[in-house]
């Protein structure tokens, strides 16, 4: 009877689910997912999420339309994300406006797996969340999902130093973002901008050497010591061979700073 | 300029006029003093040349009096004074104290023409001028005593001591009106210094006395009696007595000078804050002037219009009988349309220095009508949104006038104030009550409009009265709403209702307005919003939450939903008080 509240409830959210006839050991599941001992409810949702069976999925949406504790809800929201479906999304949406912290920051790491504009539109929003730990869980997820959205509003947040958005546009920097990157010096903290640019070097996959030469100069252009350091690091980490322009002109700055031995 | 005898010397010979003893409250002889009294048929200024006229003083480093003409629009002169009484208007002279002078000036021309020197020893109480003369009050050993002068030549024509204290007086048209130890108002002959009648209070004392040019009143701070011959019965009710309601943010407003306050014989801030009428109060409208506003109201003592004077305060005002005029600190003269509040003329006399007091002599006058507009609005609007800290309880007044008045730019005002850092606390909390009692329909795009702003760490904004503003929105259900302005307001509820910063004292009122106003399109989203809850421990173990969504349920739902109430109330992992809250909801149903 609850179930099928549930799932008329939010019947405008969800498309209709195929009614398989669930295996007993999935009743089992779903009977400890509903019941009131929190830890053994989650750790049934994990294993609903391990399943790929259509029904399990089915069996995690109608949990969430219904609602769970906070704890429980974390961990459905990430046991569905092992299976995107497009049903998930206006539930996940609705979960990334949940008051609790983990609840909505656990539905903002679910949505970068879909690819879908409700989506990257919730975690671009969730940019601008009060809570410093949602935001964080926002810009990992803008990674996670290539959302462009939060382009923006990540480098807002660049410019009010925070550290994830430096690493949220380190993670997404391509040739055009690392030149708008280094042009917001002297518009955001030199630290944070020295750090994004830092841990741009970092990227193995980030290339090629000619556009680490272009962050090695953005940086280059900081005065501040976090510049120095991230150059210094970015130094250390490189092998010398084969050689490297951007290691070398890295290493100069490096030099020329004192900074090097 | 003559020099004449000492007050002193006078003081010491005249007869006592006033005692104790007398014929009080007779009828027959108060209608003959009043005939005795030379008045015009319509109402007029004192002076000679009938031209609207006002009387200034200036500070500065040397005191000034100024003289203007309103009509004209210029100023007749300006003369050094050391001005330390109001400035009484004759019909060719100006008379007031200067130092321990009572000096008279031409008033064509502002020279000296004669002056008396007052004892050092006696106190000053007041000065009265009719046409004709002067009439000078002062104590001497707590007695009073009164002398009067010709007006052009300074002659002094008659004087009298009286057993006790005697208060500043008024004249009119050849009689000179005298407070007696506050109970009783003598009427004398200003040519001959013979009482003609005399009035004696029993509801209440007479300590406020104010002549026009074709009435008399007198009063006190309670109430005042227009000098006709029923003040022969000196009572409230068989006089022709009357008295307003000023709202208690405008207080203390009086109707005139206290005419037994020293402090109140020369100019002061208490006439920034005094009552404006003509004719008779108890039929009339009136307004009230404070400080830098004045209030106009119906005879019933509903605020109808307001005016509020730019940056500096209102140091004299005037009800003409034709336009209520006033002067401001800087010299700005002003004439509001008695009925309207309509500005008629703003006008500076143009001077550098500050006005402290001023007197004016336009009885009937009023600038002719431009065309101008009412601006009540925008005037409460003013008040409102103004930052002087000494004006919270008129920001107060200014609230609850606008509220009275019905569309949705005035609760778009409202709202301002609330959004406003600077605004006390204690008027937000009187727009608060005022918004949600308003219950006006026209105003529920506004309201919707001001559910746009939500909690935003880039933008740095936060919900401006989120909880107040959907109270407002619930006082509208039931009402015939625009169905375009519901569907707004309801997306803009359910948007704070998502919204994971909505706080639960501002989550209650959103749900009370989704269901006073949803008409059964919000169910399926607060249905959702109980779903998401009901096992949390914070919002669906919180009984206000509670109760208000069970309720907006139980209340505006239908079966369907009491259908959900039943399958939450039966959840093992509902929260404890929020099953009883289903429970006690179903069965009362």
């Amino acid at each position: 009877m609850r179930n099928r509240l549930a799932i008329c409830l939010a019947c405008a959210l969800l498309s209709p689910a195929a009614a398989a006839p669930k295996p007993t050991a999935l009743g089992e599941i779903v009977t400890a997912l509903d019941g009131v001992d929190e830890d053994a409810a989650a750790r049934s949702a994990t294993a609903l999420g391990d399943r790929t069976e259509p029904a399990a999925h089915e069996a995690l949406l109608d949990a969430l339309a219904w609602g769970l504790e906070p704890g429980v809800a974390t961990a459905a929201i990430a046991a569905l994300a092992k299976h995107p479906a497009p049903p998930d999304l206006a539930l996940l949406r609705r979960y990334a406006g949940h008051h609790d912290v983990a609840v909505r920051s656990a539905a903002l790491g679910a949505l970068a797996l879909y690819p879908d504009p409700i989506a990257r539109n919730a975690i671009a929003q969730a940019l601008r969340d009060p809570n410093a730990t949602v935001r964080a869980a926002a810009a990992q997820a803008a990674v996670k999902g290539h959302v462009k959205a939060a382009i923006e509003p990540l480098f807002a947040l660049l410019g009010l130093g925070e550290d994830e958005a430096a690493k949220a546009l380190a993670a997404m920097a391509d040739a055009e973002l690392v030149r708008r990157i280094g042009d917001q010096l002297g518009k955001v903290p030199d630290p944070a901008l020295a750090s994004c640019l830092g841990l741009i070097l970092q990227r193995a996959d980030f290339g090629p050497d000619t556009e680490r030469v272009e962050v090695v100069r953005a940086l280059a252009k900081i005065s501040d010591a976090s510049a120095t350091a991230a150059l210094t690091d970015y130094v250390n980490a490189t092998p010398a061979n084969p050689p490297r322009a951007s290691r070398a002109e890295a290493m100069k700055i490096v030099e020329a700073r004192g900074a090097g031995k | 300029m003559r020099a004449l005898a000492l007050i002193a010397f006078v003081a010491g010979c005249g007869g006592s006029l006033f005692q104790l003893t007398s014929v009080d409250n007779n009828r027959g002889e108060l209608t003959t003093a009043l005939a005795h009294r030379q008045l015009p048929a319509q109402p007029s200024p004192i002076n000679a040349a009938r031209v609207p006229r006002v009387f200034a003083v200036l500070g500065g480093p040397r005191k000034q009096i100024v003289a203007y003409d309103l009509a004209a629009g210029t100023l007749m002169w300006r003369q050094p004074a050391d001005v330390a009484s109001r400035i009484c208007i004759g019909g060719s002279f100006v008379a007031e104290l200067e130092g321990k002078q009572l000096v008279a000036r031409d008033q064509a021309t502002g020279a000296q023409t004669w002056h008396v020197d007052l004892d050092p020893s006696r106190d000053f109480v007041g000065l009265a001028t009719d046409r004709d003369r002067a009439y000078l009050v002062w104590s001497e050993h707590g007695n009073g005593a009164i002398a009067a002068y010709d007006g052009a030549s300074g002659k002094l024509l008659w004087h009298a001591r009286a057993d006790g204290v005697l208060g500043a007086p008024a004249a009119q048209g050849g009689v000179v009106y005298v407070p007696y130890a506050s109970q009783w108002l003598s009427i004398i002959d200003g040519a001959s210094g013979d009482q003609l009648a005399r009035v004696r209070g029993i509801d209440e004392q007479i300590s406020m006395l104010r002549a026009t040019s074709t009435e008399a009143y007198f009063g006190s701070k309670q109430g005042v009696f227009v000098l006709d011959a029923s003040a022969a019965t000196g009572t409230r009710k068989d006089g022709s007595y009357a008295s307003v309601a000023v709202p208690p943010q405008l207080e203390p407003t009086q109707y005139g000078p206290d005419a037994y306050d020293a402090v109140q014989s020369g100019y002061s801030a208490n006439d920034r804050a005094r009552i404006l009428w003509s004719g008779s109060l108890a039929h009339a409208p009136y307004a009230v002037a404070y400080f830098r506003f004045v209030f106009g109201f119906d005879p019933h003592g509903t605020l109808v219009w307001a005016y509020s004077h730019p940056r500096t305060e209102l140091v004299a005002s005037a009800d003409t009988g034709a336009a209520i005029v006033a002067i401001s600190q800087t010299g700005d003269i002003v004439a509001l349309d008695p009925k309207t509040g309509a500005l008629r003329l703003d006008r500076a006399i143009g001077t550098s220095e500050p006005v402290l007091g001023a007197t004016f002599d336009a009885d009937g006058w009023t600038p002719p009508n431009a065309g101008e507009t009412v601006e009540t609005v925008e005037a409460l609007v003013a008040i409102a949104r103004d930052h002087d800290e000494r004006f919270d309880r008129v920001k107060q007044l200014a609230v609850q006038a606008l509220a009275q008045l019905p569309g949705g730019a005035v609760t778009r005002q409202l709202l301002d104030v609330l959004a406003d850092p600077r605004a006390p606390d204690k008027l937000k909390d009187d727009v608060v009550e005022l918004l949600v009692a308003r219950k006006d329909p026209a105003s529920l795009a506004v309201l919707a409009a001001q559910l746009a702003t939500h909690d935003d760490y880039l933008a740095k904004t936060q919900p401006i009265a989120l909880g107040p503003v959907a109270k407002a929105i619930a006082g509208l259900g039931g009402a015939k709403l625009d169905p375009a302005a519901v569907a707004s307001a309801l997306a803009a509820l359910e948007s704070h209702l998502d919204a994971p910063t909505t706080q639960i004292p501002d989550l209650v009122p959103v749900i009370d307005a989704m269901a006073a106003i949803g008409g059964g399109a919000e169910r399926a989203e607060l249905s959702a919003h109980l779903l998401l809850y009901h096992a949390d421990d914070t919002l669906g173990g919180d009984p206000a939450w509670g109760r208000a969504i069970v309720g907006a349920l139980e209340n505006h739902g239908g079966p369907a939903e009491r259908e959900l109430l039943r399958a939450v109330a039966t959840d093992p992992r509902t929260r404890p008080g929020l099953v009883a809250i289903v429970r006690d909801a179903l069965t009362a149903d």
